[in-house]
């Protein structure tokens, strides 16, 4: 505070007002550019009917690279495991791939992107351990088939969740 | 004695400003209980100590009610202060346990060694970050209660009324969406408008029922920051418990939870969360003295706005930034920290220099107009000291040498005083008070007894 009492010729409240009106302008311009991503990401209307039939999730067996046992949602953390996809179940002449995801949304795991014939004999999709790494991360994961339009993933046509345990 | 015309004494804005924070409170209390049962129901059970610990929670609830019960059959001259008693007793006791749900909920996974270790290592880190937010005021100091008050919702209220909104809108977003860059922007879309929605509810809560202690824009910065810290501070724990938990197999569990606690403990504890939510305290404090209603709802939405905006960019695009993996990545995260968040850190700093000025300029007006009633409140002589933070420290600390600590904390007092003084006239110059003339009169004997003890 200075010590002689000034009277400005201006509401400065309304100067504080206009300021923060500026602020939420360029906030709510922010807000647009995420609404349009997501649209870029997320087009409206590419739905094709088609989907991905996913036998299931199993444990991994990386030595002979086959799976083993039942369907299954739950998995210890030091084991391995893999989806199975039936490739067959999904039109020719789509170009996809499977991916799985962490719980940290990170890329585990990965065939593709072909046509179902060409990814025939990728029809086990094991998820990876992490460079450096023991383990498996716990958490849960998501497995995915994606339908893809010029390089970018446009359609999820079959989806399995996998839980891997803390311990 | 001069008349004062009183500025509002029939406000019609008090009635309805109270009925509103009602409607306020018992929705956040009908969220907070179905979020409770839903939480045992579906998200995880709460363990048998929570019980255990929980016990003191009912305990405390439990007093609570029976000095309410008991209460009625007092006379009517002490009802209102066991009323109060008992109010405390429950509201600490919902508290506590709503803390014990959240300790539980979010660090169970690493056990509560490494729980409590990740707390006591917050603890000072967000201590000092209260300590500066309240100092911000340079002219009129926001009282601890108060500002505790703030922290305490953020950490232990916000923090519960999210979590079903953002489980909900996680797993639909998850089950229907593309994963990659168009989950990660619903997210952040996720993040941004219910967090800020929590966190601003308190702020929102203060302005409703404790006006006299809102008075603009400088306090609103004040609160919703002590808000965004508080809130800070659970969820780093949060993220350190569960780091740990993850990598603590590979070998580097307290190495991960040590960068959590320096990202967000450190060089997130101002460019953050008590960034994002002070805006929302900034935009309701401008509301507090803008004459029409209109302009009120305007401000409030503007600082929700700039607050989401501030979230959602910092989640939706910090991966963006390129982060090496060598030992430059170092300078990186910090750069990354400051490009990003600096520029609404910048402009939160600007409305507060410009809100300390605005209101240092209309309490040194209102002092000198004190002093020319010669009422004695504030003297004429006194308005130089008052009108600088430096100078009253001065006068104080010149009271701690010649008399000790009781002098200083006498000369303290008496300097709130005066200031509360200045405030309230500048408040009803402005017309936005509902309090009576009489509340300016007390404030002035009050002045003056604290006077009478202050040493010359």
């Amino acid at each position: 505070m200075s010590t002689t009492p000034r009277h400005t010729p201006y509401d400065q409240l309304r100067v504080l007002y206009r300021t923060l009106l500026v602020f939420a302008t360029v906030g709510a311009a922010i807000l647009a550019v995420g609404v349009v991503q997501f649209a870029y990401f997320e087009p409206i209307g590419q739905s094709t009917g088609a989907s991905a039939h996913i036998q299931g999730v199993y444990v991994y067996d990386s030595a002979t690279g086959k799976t083993v046992g039942p369907d299954r949602y739950e998995f210890p953390r030091s084991g391995e495991f893999a989806a199975v996809v039936d490739w067959s179940s999904v039109p020719g002449n789509l170009t996809v791939d499977a991916r799985w995801y962490d719980s940290f949304g990170s890329l585990v795991g990965q065939v593709g992107p072909a046509t179902p014939g060409d990814l025939a004999d990728d029809s086990v999709i094991p998820v990876r351990v992490p460079q450096g790494f023991h383990y498996v991360l716990p958490g849960t994961y998501t497995f995915v088939v994606e339908r893809l339009e010029n390089g970018q993933p446009v359609e999820v046509i079959g989806r399995r969740f996998a839980h891997v345990d803390r311990s | 004695m001069i008349r004062q015309q009183a500025a509002d004494p029939q406000s019609r804005l008090r009635p309805a400003r109270y009925r509103a924070a009602i409607v306020l409170i018992s929705a956040i209390v009908i969220a907070l209980v179905v979020s409770s049962i839903l939480n045992y129901a579906y998200l995880d059970t709460i363990p048998g100590r929570a019980s255990l610990y929980g016990l003191i929670a009912v305990a405390l609830i439990a007093l609570g009610t029976f000095i309410l019960v008991q209460s009625y059959d007092r006379d009517r001259a002490k009802r209102r202060r066991h009323l109060i008693r008992a109010g405390v007793l429950i509201g600490l006791g919902v508290l506590l346990w709503l803390l014990i749900i959240d300790v539980f909920l979010f660090t169970q996974s690493a056990g509560p060694g490494v729980a409590l270790v990740c707390t006591l290592a917050c603890i000072p880190t967000t201590a000092v970050g209260l300590i500066v937010v309240r100092r911000l005021d340079r002219n009129h100091k926001e009282p601890w209660r108060l500002v505790l008050v703030a922290a305490a919702w953020g950490a232990i209220v916000a923090t519960s009324l999210v979590i079903w909104g953002e489980t909900i809108w996680e797993e639909g977003a998850q089950h229907a969406l593309v994963p990659g860059v168009g989950l990660d922007t619903s997210l952040a879309f996720m993040a941004g408008i219910l967090e800020e929605l929590a966190k601003g509810l308190a702020v929102l809560l203060l302005f409703l029922v404790m006006r006299n202690e809102f008075d603009d824009v400088v306090d609103g910065i004040v609160y919703g920051a002590a808000v965004g810290l508080g809130f800070n501070f659970l969820e780093s724990i949060s993220y350190m418990t569960n780091i740990y938990s993850i990598f603590a197999p590979e070998g580097f569990g307290a190495a991960g939870a040590g960068v959590q606690w320096y990202a967000r403990q450190v060089l997130g504890l101002f460019f953050g969360h008590a960034t994002y939510t002070a805006f929302i305290g900034a935009g309701v404090g401008i509301a507090r003295q803008l004459p029409s209603l209109r302009q009120k709802i305007f401000a409030i939405a503007a600082g929700f706005i700039v607050a989401i905006s501030g979230h959602f960019s910092w989640n939706a695009w910090a991966t963006h930034f390129p982060v090496d993996n060598t030992v430059f990545g170092l300078v990186e995260i910090h750069l990354r920290t400051l490009i990003m968040t600096g520029p609404y850190v910048a402009a939160l700093l600007a409305l507060l220099i410009f809100g300390i000025r605005y209101e240092g300029q209309n309490l040194l007006e209102q002092m000198h107009k004190e002093a020319a009633t010669g009422q004695g409140a504030i003297l004429p002589e006194e308005v130089l000291i008052l009108s600088s933070p430096w100078r009253r420290l001065s006068q104080r600390m010149h009271a701690l040498n010649r008399q000790g600590f009781r002098a200083y904390f006498r000369v303290s007092r008496l300097q709130t005083a005066q200031l509360d003084l200045a405030m309230e006239r500048w408040h009803r110059e402005r017309k936005e008070i509902d309090t009576p003339l009489e509340a300016e009169q007390q404030l002035r004997e009050r002045v003056n007894r604290l006077r009478h003890w202050v040493p010359t």
